[in-house]
């Protein structure tokens, strides 16, 4: 138990970082490939590169692409329907509800810089992510060690 | 007689509007939705569609009206979001036609914008605050060149250097664009076997690319340089595809001159339009006037509207008149015209001029 808590943590570091990442691919079939962004989600989740985050921008590009919203809405749609398959807590789920809101309005330039906004505001995430990991992550294993440990003298 | 194919729909344009528009649009009925060529979207002001010749403004319930105050009323919300919509929500994949005035739209449709333009320095940025939209409706008419291309054939495997001409809206690029597609096929009829053709599409209206797809035929042999301008186009398609001919629309300045001389000095065929009333008008033009002639462009296909009906006429280098035809295949005619009203008479005036050297 304290070990698939621990888990689960270490996954909510991993899963914030790799929405780091897909910022970088981003911002290269944005604003340097010039790519609307029904096309790059959709090429995003086509190229298995978004790992925990694949239905989240699969479902935000089909919702683009077909229902016509805008990629604010498309987002916090997508991201409450697939909430369930990310690891990530509620105050996570919170701070990412807007990021797609400003995502497209504007040009090439303010795009980047948008991009490099959410970058920063991901990497405190992470690294809250990764401290969390860390403490209440060890917390959780020895917790669990030692419950066990308790449970195996009681049997004895 | 050949019998041009018209393509091009407008449920491909509805599908892009704001509910409130899409459902006025849809109610048009298929006859008057057939002659749409353009589709005016302004905030605050009534939806308006333009045929040929005319303008109406569009009613809820899809009829058209001469009166503005009955008509259907545009919101500024909604242009903004049909602008949005226009840019698949992505203002900067976009940005470069944006700063043009328009967007091609998949379909082959040109939306053009207006709006506060946004300046960086002395180039156009972007635009802010759009007020108003007009899409124009791309038709394909397929085979409207048949009856012309012997004309500008110079043998099986050649074409004489040719320009279109005309006023604005008489078909220039639609009558570019089958030029370019049989060209490219080759014409079993005409006894022509296709040739390697470059379009330079500066405005995207020619082969009208969507994500670099041609959403109109132009052939099998076709490559096309999208967005790209005449001078530098001209010369990146000597350069790297070797062609046979290369197809631009729209030549006007002294640079897109030279850029066509150097075309001819690579041994490539220019097959072109400009916005002139006739090759008189065009030869008066300083340094472009001076490619018509001998040495230059060969051929000239000149179009024109006389009382409401489309001619086509084709003559030589020296003005000597090879093939006349006073209905234009496939181009339907502006017979709407006829039971117009308003600004009709402007409409029939501009393209009338066409008709000045003919009287």
């Amino acid at each position: 138990m304290g070990m698939r808590l621990s888990a689960r943590l270490k996954d909510r570091q991993l899963a914030l970082q790799k929405l780091k990442d897909i910022l970088l691919f981003l911002e290269n079939e944005m604003c340097a490939m010039g790519k609307p962004l029904n096309k790059v989600f959709e090429d995003l989740a086509k190229g298995n590169y978004g790992g925990v985050w694949t239905p989240v921008f699969h479902l935000s590009g089909g919702i683009l692409k077909e229902q016509s919203l805008n990629a604010g809405s498309a987002w916090r749609i997508a991201l409450k329907e697939t909430a369930a398959t990310l690891p990530l807590t509620l105050e996570d789920l919170d701070l990412l509800r807007d990021f797609g809101e400003l995502l497209g309005k504007t040009d090439r330039e303010m795009q980047q810089a948008i991009l490099n906004m959410e970058k920063e505001k991901l990497a405190a995430m992470e690294q809250k992510a990764r401290e969390a990991a860390e403490t209440t992550g060890r917390l959780y294993r020895n917790l669990g060690a030692l419950m066990g440990a308790a449970a195996v003298i009681l049997l004895i | 007689m050949y019998k041009a194919q018209r393509t091009g729909d407008l449920s491909r344009i509805s599908c892009n509007l704001p509910d409130r528009i899409k459902r006025v649009v849809d109610r048009i009925s298929p006859e008057m939705a057939s002659r749409l060529e353009e589709l005016r979207i302004n905030a605050g002001v009534p939806l308006m569609g333009v045929f040929s010749g005319f303008d109406r403004f569009i009613c809820e319930d899809g009829t058209f009206t001469d009166k503005p105050e009955t008509a259907f009323r545009v919101g500024r919300e909604e242009v903004e979001e049909l602008f949005y919509r226009l840019c698949e929500h992505s203002v900067y994949a976009y940005q470069e036609d944006i700063a043009r005035g328009f967007i091609t739209i998949k379909g082959g449709f040109r939306a053009g914008i207006c709006g506060r333009v946004v300046y960086q320095g002395q180039a156009i940025k972007g635009m802010k605050d759009i007020s108003s939209v007009c899409i124009r409706v791309s038709r394909e008419l397929k085979g409207c060149a048949e009856e012309i291309f012997p004309f500008i054939m110079s043998g099986s495997h050649d074409i004489w250097n040719t320009m279109v001409i005309s006023p604005p809206r008489c078909g220039k690029t639609t009558m570019l664009r089958d030029i370019c597609r049989i060209i490219s096929t080759g014409s079993e009829k005409a006894g022509f076997a296709g040739l390697r053709t470059v379009i330079v599409d500066e405005r995207s209206e020619i082969a009208a690319c969507y994500m670099g797809i041609a959403q109109n035929d132009c052939g099998p042999r076709t490559d096309v340089l999208d967005g790209c301008r005449k001078p530098e186009g001209i010369e990146m398609a000597l350069r790297g595809m070797s062609p046979a001919v290369i197809v631009v629309d729209e030549l006007g300045t002294r640079q897109d001159a030279e850029s066509v001389r150097m075309a001819w000095n690579a041994g490539a065929r220019i097959v072109a339009t400009a916005h002139a009333y006739d090759t008189g008008d065009l030869r008066e033009r300083l340094g472009f006037g001076m490619l018509i002639g001998k040495g230059g462009f060969e051929r000239c296909i000149v179009l024109g509207i006389r009382d409401g009906k489309r001619w086509v006429k084709v003559t030589d280098a020296y003005g000597n008149l090879l093939y006349r035809n006073d209905k234009a295949p496939g181009m339907h005619d502006g017979i709407f015209r006829m039971h117009g009203h308003g600004d009709e008479a402007v409409g029939e005036a501009e393209r009338q001029a066409a008709c000045a050297s003919e009287a």
